[in-house]
């Protein structure tokens, strides 16, 4: 078949890892949209990077390793540092302590129960049955002014955790908990409170932001947990009560 | 060397830490390794701190002492005449990849396939589409031309990309 072959792979792969200026990426780019087989190469290797970048991040996520640091330097404040986000520094250090020592931890207490607090989680509880029922990016009504999403559920190496997301409107508050497995019922690991931002919608669930997305990540790598389980696999557990 | 300037040297040394173990754990391929190995790079560039310039990239300057003591480790094990090579050491994962969901596994081929590159192929793989440099940058770093950079760097996604089930479009 002919074709014509005036980009080859290496400008493609320099398109792809963002060496090309403007004005060659346009041509790219409009080169691309008439050649499905150099689009479908470029995806290809972006596909590649993105993968290589998450096989081998955790590094960025985790604290640094104390004997690092002692090399680096001993006694003065550098003890402290760990690679978190700076954004929420204060919250997130609280969080890695709690987690490097094996403790739940609770940020910024519950003004008016949601349920959310660390440990079992009570049979006939919403909750409860939201755990144990509701699909992954479905909201519930908890009470008034309060709405429960179940965001994920990831297995770990002793079962099931769920993410669940709580606004709480009339707090404007968010929490955002992880709640796993335990025996034959739900246990509360962690939970995150922060307010709710301004820009939020009355109605529906609040995108993933930093919460669970960042300190989470640190309670999830702990349980050995793997990525989240699809609809199917869900609904799946779901119709088996869980059972392992 | 002022004090001043060790601090900052310092501070900044903290600041890049997790970036070379990220660097590093793409070379080794397990974190123990990666760590010694930051770890090592860390004492090196403080003993030769004077031979860091100021107003440079520290971050292309420590990636460059991270792959030389790399390689410097991978030369003594081949002369000892180590039992384990260092290329068939894979990142444990405890046994749990036979349940994992696709994605997991998707990280762990990508894992497995970057180890099974040559040296020089794995370390320009990491250094641009791990860390970001651009094509000179990684030449500098690993003072190779840039051509031998892309060309590492193409040999390395013919090697890889049919191993993460990604068909290189149809352009072979």
């Amino acid at each position: 078949m002919m074709r014509e072959t005036t980009v080859d792979k290496a400008l493609l792969a320099a398109f792809a890892d963002g060496e090309l200026s403007p004005e060659e990426a346009a041509a790219v780019v409009m080169h691309l949209a008439d050649h499905p087989e150099d689009q479908a190469f470029v995806d290809d290797l972006m596909a590649a990077n993105a993968a290589l970048i998450r096989a081998f991040d955790a590094p960025m996520t985790a604290p640094v390793p104390p004997a690092i640091l002692a090399a680096i330097d001993g006694p003065p404040v550098r003890a402290k540092v760990v690679a978190l986000p700076k954004r929420r520094g204060l919250a997130w250090a609280a969080v890695a302590l709690a987690a490097s020592v094996g403790l739940a931890v609770v940020l910024f207490p519950a003004a008016r129960p949601t349920g959310l607090t660390a440990g079992p989680v009570a049979q006939g509880q919403a909750l409860h049955d939201a755990l144990q029922s509701l699909p992954s990016g479905t909201t519930v009504p908890l009470t008034a002014g309060q709405d429960l999403t179940i965001l994920a559920t990831l297995p770990t190496t002793a079962g099931h955790c769920r993410e669940v997301e709580v606004i709480n409107r009339a707090d404007r508050r968010l929490d955002v908990a992880l709640a796993c497995t335990a025996g034959d019922g739900w246990r509360v690991d962690v939970v995150l409170s922060e307010p709710l931002p301004e820009a939020t919608p009355d109605q529906g669930f609040v995108p993933a932001g930093g919460i669970e997305t960042e300190a989470l990540t640190l309670w999830l790598d702990r349980l050995g947990a793997g990525m989240a389980l699809d609809a199917a696999t869900e609904a799946a557990m779901i119709a088996r009560g869980w059972a392992r | 060397m002022t004090d001043q300037r060790s601090d900052t040297f310092r501070r900044n040394l903290v600041a890049l830490v997790p970036k070379l173990r990220r660097f590093a754990l793409s070379l080794t391929g397990n974190m123990p390794d990666a760590d010694d190995l930051v770890q090592a790079a860390c004492e090196k560039a403080l003993r030769n701190i004077a031979q860091f310039v100021p107003g440079t990239r520290m971050d292309s300057w420590m990636y460059r002492i991270v792959q030389t003591l790399w390689l410097d480790d991978r030369r003594k094990l081949k002369r000892r005449g180590a039992s384990v090579d260092p290329d068939d050491v894979h990142l444990s994962d405890h046994g749990k990849a036979a349940n994992l969901p696709e994605d997991r596994m998707m990280l762990a081929q990508t894992r497995a396939a970057m180890l099974d590159l040559p040296q020089g192929q794995r370390e320009v793989l990491a250094l641009v589409a791990i860390e970001g440099l651009s094509y000179r940058e990684a030449a500098e770093t690993l003072e190779v031309p840039v051509g031998t950079v892309m060309s590492r760097l193409s040999r390395a996604r013919d090697a890889l990309l049919p191993k993460l089930g990604l068909s290189q479009g149809k352009r072979q």
